[in-house]
């Protein structure tokens, strides 16, 4: 890889940190307004009930829980780099890492907001947090949404505390650059980093434990998720492939995020030379690696599906890829499992359009195969006289929007203000390169 | 000022503050300081009183609490329905606390309404028709609904003090084509019983005796009793009709056949018994002519004529030479010309030859409907409206403009300005506008009052509330307007004790309040009944002249079907009703235009199309409904709805057959006919969703509505195997003794004393529908009206699905759903908050207060009965004032299902305990079990091996629905019994 000097990585990701234009502002301010379209359609599903979704009998659940896995979907692959490409010390990690593991806090933070917006009373929703309390109630843990409730919780303080830790020597060369109230934030924030021998040892210790205590958080989380509906009993939920199946459309949907985001992060960026095209085509290869299991997992449920004989369950299946739902299971097919395929063509996994395209392409999929999943199992389900429809409202689209431009807004942001590149992990890259040649 | 002045001051108004600002109102329950004798806050009081939704007539008890009636029940004391209520009776309630009901009489001035007191409006009737009635004969008209005899005897005393004739009773099923028919052929001019429950071979011609012919609760109950499996047999029921409504649902064969055809079908029948048996035990005379009509119809001529399929139609003419007990009931009440009259005829006919003896034709126990004017007389009565207005036209409870042929021009003659209209309505009904002045008068529950379908029948109507708007009873009225002395006594209820006394010999106060309570006299023997039974053979031949009418033109033809919900129309507003699908469309709310897909193919129209139907009388505008349900070539279209105005629930809703029809007039002036034209059919352009609440019909397969063969029954049975798969899980039952080591992942649940099941019979089960509407009213649900039930949002806890069967999808088969009380519910696991609680009496209950709303349960539940409240649902004042004040309404964000009626459980536990004592089997009736008419629903406790439900569980034909996913439901299906035909 190309060689940088130490003081070319600090000025290229300085330089991000810049005092932003107008331009920047205004999309900020855009999509400050999304969140609160997003949070008028809230308040107006608050005042007048659930039923201002599109949610019926038996469909009773609707985007609110499809854009809750996306967004907990969304936030693995940022773990996935951060932590586990940490652990195997797979180096092109370390220019999008930052980045990848901003995505999982923003994205477990969207993602969080879901399952509040979709209770019925969101406003008795203390009633599952298992605090001794006057109703001498306990929440019932036999349920996956008391798993879900730890499982999300755990995952989001572990991925900012592993967000955090990563960014104190930054925070500190920030800190030195940095002059007036600027200066004392991130001193602040800095937590007195000096560069010591000593904070270097429990710094490399504590990153090292965070990674491998993220680790496998990144495989129970989803799998957790995916509980929700393989412990169910509706035809087509209710499946052992549903954990790994889950996390694998998780890592999938993420690392397109992360192509999603870098893309565009490195041109306005100018970060061409860091987030070079090799990161981007390993990013690309993993893609096809995880598009390859979630189309393997599609096609084991069919033949789980064929080979259980139950006719409830080949008939939900039949009617997944031919019934109401076929658009959105063959949108669901095709931009997964078959357009990541054209990644194995090098010219492709190596042009910036087609990896941006294609990378939009898996997010829809991803969207799609969340839907597929809760709508159409239960909208066919066991007695064919409560079958029915689902589309979504104009509330469900606002709430949407919100949720995408809040995730945007907080990553815009972020990018503005905090080191979107890992300063430290270049140098440590730089380094290793160095003592290589 | 010092610190602890300060400290106090500043506590005190922090205090005050912040205890004068609550955002909560007072929320006090207040009771009576002194209440009345027989109101005991908390407990309820019930009135034996009679139903006036339709002419039937049944008996109720009217559950007051607080001084409201919120629930009606069947009064099992009464023989017309014994105990039990249909859709329509369970509903009725709604129509006392409608929120369009009016509250005070209003008269038309100047064409604005304007609103009057009682006093006054009794003030102004009462010049009017005294000021008539001075001014010669019969300027005092009246039209009535069907009343009983002591309110009609009242009429006829007023109206002839007004110097006018009687009332003319008018009912839009009259029934008149039946009565003629019977005049006819037996010289009867009347409406016998039929004993369908001594027959073992039933045919009907159309008669929709499950849904409005009649006494259609009665006859469902007289129908299962000849048609449900027992001590292995099964009567047989062919129904012959171009359309399968309700009755045809439950028939063992649907012949259908051209519209009209019915006569020729009997005929031919006729035809086939008299070659086969022999005209034995009738006179030659009577044999010759009825020779002479069947005779052109032979087999090969029946078919072609009436388009029925060959082999259904020998398979009824064997049915029928070989059955011991064979009945043929004629055409329903809703007119298509001629046809209905001939059918009558015909199965009069077909009645004689088969049994000479009559002996399941009941002509001592005749139906009150018979008294109801012909269409002749009606027509002669607008007639006479238009060439000689009376000065004043009195109106009870009748709605002409609706239900008349749009070429009568009904609505013209009543806005005629010479002829002063009263209608006495509590709702502004079609009639009601064109009236000059709307009297409301007080209910049947809230009046004293008397209506006996049959002559030795003494049913009371007493006062279970107050009037809700104070109005007067129409008994009353027209004692006021009266000149004085045309009747002796000075209120309604006088005379009710008066004729009481005179005519049934109730003569103590003992005897009266007896008969109060029990709600009338149900044992008594009229002396003078049972005089007329079939004496001769009058010329019927002179209806066969001409051959049966068929229309046989390839133009579209239009049919009016009966309605298990609207009746004739009087019963569209109630919510209830419209929000409750119809069992066999299972469409709610809405009125579409049933059609054949080859039907609607040929004109290019599909389910969901808005379309235009137009002839010669008038149109309508509905939505397709693409079913097998109604033959080629022909629209039918439910009677009751398409309502003009104002009404909430009612007005500009569905679409009104009356409107399509015309009147033909036969030489006979008694005579007349309502039949429609060929129609003319026009695409819309627009399309509307169907309010329908059925996925797919299509069983799949599946173990959800299950039949069995009669022969199968018969048979000892064979070894089952069993397994894990679907159709071979065993029956596992909601117990301890149902776990299985090697299947269950928790350990079984143990129950304190009960454990509470339902059986339902598949084989007793008719769709009526009636067990939906009683849970309405029991548990508070609510009525989300038809766009939230196009959102699959409808709030029924129970509810009858509507299959196609397994082994012949042809055939239909009806499965009340509810929640299944499941001991491995699937529902309770995944609550995150423990709002679905398994009690220890094996209910899976919902504790609204806990629910949060993740809807996870109702996700999870296989049955899909789990109901959420999308939104605060509303109850327009004062309909709020029939809730079940022992049933939480349930706040939007908040699930909820069927609890077994839990309240009622409490209850009989409370009563138990008073006495010391277990509850009794059959104690305890939820809402559903206590209405059903046929009693295909029974509720126990499994733990009593004594129980009727234990008994029905160990039945060769118990299963349980979808039972292989192990949810052990407590609800336990008998599978219906079918014959192979």
């Amino acid at each position: 890889m190309e060689k940088l000097s130490f003081a070319e990585i600090d000025n290229t990701v300085n330089a991000t940190l810049e005092p932003p234009g107008r331009m920047y502002w205004t999309v900020v301010a855009l999509l400050f307004c999304g969140v609160l379209v997003g949070a008028a359609c809230w308040g107006w599903q608050i005042l007048v009930g659930i039923g201002a979704g599109g949610q019926n009998s038996p469909v009773n659940w609707g985007t609110y829980l499809i854009n809750f896995v996306f967004w907990v979907g969304i936030a693995h692959s940022g773990t996935l780099i951060s932590a586990i490409l940490y652990l195997l010390r797979a180096g092109w990690r370390n220019p999008i890492a930052r980045a990848a593991e901003t995505m999982t806090v923003f994205a477990v933070c969207t993602a969080g907001l879901f399952p509040f917006i979709h209770l019925g009373r969101v406003w008795m929703v203390y009633y599952m947090l298992p605090v001794p309390n006057q109703r001498t109630l306990w929440p019932n843990f036999q349920s996956p949404l008391m798993f879900d409730v730890v499982a999300i919780s755990t995952y989001f303080i572990v991925s900012v505390l592993f967000w955090y830790t990563g960014m104190l020597p930054d925070f500190a060369v920030i800190r030195d650059r940095a002059a007036g109230v600027r200066k004392k934030i991130f001193t602040v924030l800095s937590l007195g980093w000096t560069a010591r021998y000593e904070q270097w040892r429990h710094y490399s210790r504590g990153y090292l434990l965070f990674a491998a205590l993220a680790t496998p958080l990144v495989i129970s989380v989803h799998s957790v998720v995916s509980w929700d509906f393989a412990l169910g009993v509706a035809p087509g939920w209710h499946t052992t492939i549903f954990a790994p199946y889950f996390v694998a459309g998780a890592i999938h949907s993420g690392l397109a995020m992360v192509l999603t985001l870098m893309i565009p992060m490195r041109r306005i960026f100018n970060a061409q030379r860091i987030i070079t095209m090799h990161v981007l085509e390993s990013v690309a290869k993993t893609i096809v690696f995880t598009g390859l299991i979630v189309g393997f997992a599609y096609g084991t449920e069919y033949f789980i599906a064929w080979y259980s004989r139950n006719s409830v369950e080949m008939e939900v299946f039949a009617l997944r890829s031919t019934g109401d739902f076929a658009l959105q299971y063959w949108i669901m097919v095709v931009c997964n499992s078959l357009v990541p395929l054209l990644f194995f063509i090098r010219r492709i996994r190596t042009s910036i359009i087609w990896l941006f395209a294609i990378s939009i392409l898996v997010n829809i999929g991803m969207w799609f195969e969340r839907f597929v999943i809760i709508i159409s199992s239960v909208a066919r389900d066991f007695l064919p006289h409560a079958w029915g429809d689902y589309a979504p409202t104009g509330i469900e689209y606002g709430i949407m929007l919100g949720s995408f431009c809040l995730f945007f807004f907080l990553f815009f942001l972020f990018v503005k203000h905090l080191p979107s590149i890992s300063m430290t992990e270049m140098k440590e890259l730089q380094h290793q390169a160095g003592t290589h040649d | 000022m010092d610190r602890r002045t300060f400290l106090k001051l500043a506590g005190m108004g922090s205090l005050t503050f912040a205890s004068a600002c609550t955002l909560e109102s007072e929320k006090k329950l207040y009771s009576l300081v002194k209440n009345q004798d027989d109101m005991v806050s908390g407990k309820a009081n019930w009135y034996a009183a009679t139903c006036r939704r339709c002419p039937a007539g049944c008996g109720v008890l009217a559950k007051n609490r607080e001084g409201r009636v919120i629930k009606l029940e069947g009064n099992p004391l009464h023989p017309v329905n014994r105990g039990k209520l249909c859709i329509r009776g369970q509903s009725g309630l709604q129509a006392v606390y409608h929120p369009d009901r009016l509250k005070r009489p209003r008269i038309k001035q100047d064409g604005r309404w304007q609103a009057l007191s009682f006093e006054e409006a009794i003030a102004r009737l009462a010049e009017k028709t005294r000021s008539a009635a001075a001014r010669g004969k019969n300027r005092v008209r009246m039209l009535t609904c069907l009343e009983g005899d002591v309110c009609m005897g009242l009429f006829e005393k007023s109206m002839a003090a007004l110097n006018g004739t009687g009332p003319l009773v008018f009912e839009p099923f009259s029934h008149e084509h039946l009565r003629s028919a019977n005049q006819a052929v037996f010289g009867v001019s009347g409406l016998p019983s039929y004993r369908l429950e001594n027959a073992d071979c039933l045919v009907s011609l159309g008669a929709d005796f499950l849904e409005t012919w009649l006494s259609p609760l009665e006859y469902a109950r007289r129908f299962k009793a000849m048609h449900a499996y027992a001590d292995g047999k099964k009567g047989l029921f062919f129904h012959v009709s171009p359309w399968r409504g309700l009755t045809g649902a439950n028939a063992d064969a649907w012949l259908s056949c051209r519209p009209g055809a019915e006569a020729v079908i009997c005929l031919g029948l006729i035809r086939q018994v008299l070659a086969r048996k022999g005209p034995s035990g009738i006179s030659a005379q009577a044999a010759r002519q009825i020779r002479a009509v069947s005779e052109p119809y032979t087999r090969e001529k029946v078919i072609e004529l009436s388009g029925i399929d060959q082999s259904g139609y020998d398979q009824m003419a064997d049915a029928l030479l070989l059955a011991k007990d064979p009945l043929i009931l004629g055409a329903g009440a809703l007119g298509r010309g001629r046809g209905d009259l001939q059918a009558n005829i015909a199965a009069n006919l077909l009645n004689f030859v088969l049994d000479p003896q009559l002996g399941k034709i009941d002509f001592t126990r005749r139906h009150r409907a018979e008294k109801a004017a012909g269409h002749g007389e009606i027509a002669a009565f607008f007639d006479q409206l238009t060439g000689n207005p009376p000065d004043v036209l009195l109106l009870n409870n009748v709605n002409p403009v609706y239900a008349l042929p749009p070429e009568m021009e009904t609505s013209g003659i009543l806005a005629n300005q010479q002829m002063f209209t009263v209608c006495f309505s509590n709702f502004m009904d079609e009639t009601a506008q064109c009236a000059d002045m709307v009297f409301p008068v007080s209910m049947a529950l809230e009046s004293w009052d008397e209506y006996g379908a049959y002559p030795d029948l003494l049913s009371f109507c007493q006062p279970a509330m107050k009037p809700l708007y104070g109005a007067p009873q129409i008994g009353d009225v027209f004692l006021r307007i009266a000149p004085d002395g045309a009747v002796e006594n000075k209120d309604a209820k006088q005379e009710l004790i008066s004729r009481v006394q005179e005519r049934w010999g109730i003569s103590d106060t003992g005897a009266w309040l007896q008969a109060v309570r029990a709600g009338g006299r149900f044992d008594h023997k009229d002396a003078s009944a049972g005089a007329s039974g079939p004496a001769v053979m009058p010329a019927f031949q002179s209806w066969f002249e001409d051959p049966p009418a068929l229309i046989r033109s390839e133009s579209l033809l239009f049919a009016a079907l009966p309605s298990v919900r609207f009746f004739d129309g009087r019963d569209a507003h109630i919510p209830w009703l419209c929000e409750i699908p119809d069992p066999v469309t299972k469409v709610a709310w809405q009125s579409p235009v049933l059609m054949h897909p080859e039907t609607a193919r040929k004109y290019g129209v599909r389910t969901g199309d808005v379309i235009n139907l137009m002839n010669r009388s008038g149109s309508v505008s509905a939505p397709v409904y693409e079913t097998q349900n109604i033959r080629p070539g022909l629209a039918g279209l439910q009677a009751g709805q398409g309502h003009a105005g104002p009404g909430r629930y009612s007005g500009g809703r569905g679409a009104n057959p009356f409107s399509l029809f015309s009147l033909q007039r036969t030489a006979d002036t008694e005579t007349a006919f309502y039949a429609a034209d060929t129609l003319r059919l026009e695409k819309s352009g627009s399309r509307q969703k169907l309010a329908s609440t059925a996925g797919s019909m299509d069983p799949h397969g599946r173990k959800i509505a299950l039949t069995v063969a009669l022969s199968d029954l018969t048979r000892p049975p064979g070894p089952e195997k069993q397994g894990l798969a679907m159709h071979d899980f065993p029956l596992t039952l909601p117990m301890p003794e149902g776990y299985d080591a090697h299947r269950d992942f928790y350990p079984p649940h143990g129950h304190a004393d009960y454990r509470w099941a339902m059986a339902v019979d598949l084989d007793r089960c008719i769709g009526c529908s009636a067990c939906a509407a009683a849970c309405y009213a029991e548990n508070n649900l609510a009525v989300v009206g038809k766009q939230e039930v196009i959102n699959g949002r409808e709030m029924s806890w129970m509810h009858i699905e509507h299959y196609q069967q397994m082994d012949r999808p042809d055939q239909p088969i009806f499965l009340p759903m509810l929640c299944q009380h499941c001991d491995n519910a699937p529902c309770e696991s995944v609550c995150p908050v423990f709002a679905p609680h398994h009690n220890k009496e094996g209910l899976n209950n919902q504790i609204y207060n806990r629910c949060i709303g993740t809807r996870f349960c109702a996700q999870n539940c296989p049955y899909k009965v789990r109901r959420f409240n999308w939104h605060d649902w509303n109850w327009p004042q004062p309909l709020n004032l029939q809730l079940n004040p022992d049933v939480t309404v349930r706040s939007k964000g908040v699930m909820e299902k069927c609890s077994f009626c839990v309240q009622r459980i409490k209850a009989a536990h409370g009563n138990a305990k008073d006495e010391n004592r277990m509850i009794r089997d059959g104690e305890v009736s939820p809402a559903c079990v206590q209405t059903c008419p046929t009693g295909a629903l029974v509720f126990g406790s499994l733990m009593d091996p004594n129980s009727r439900v234990s008994k029905l569980v160990s039945d060769r034909r118990a299963y349980q629905v979808m039972g292989y996913l192990n949810t052990k439901p407590a609800v336990i299906y008998l599978k219906k019994v079918v014959h192979e035909i």
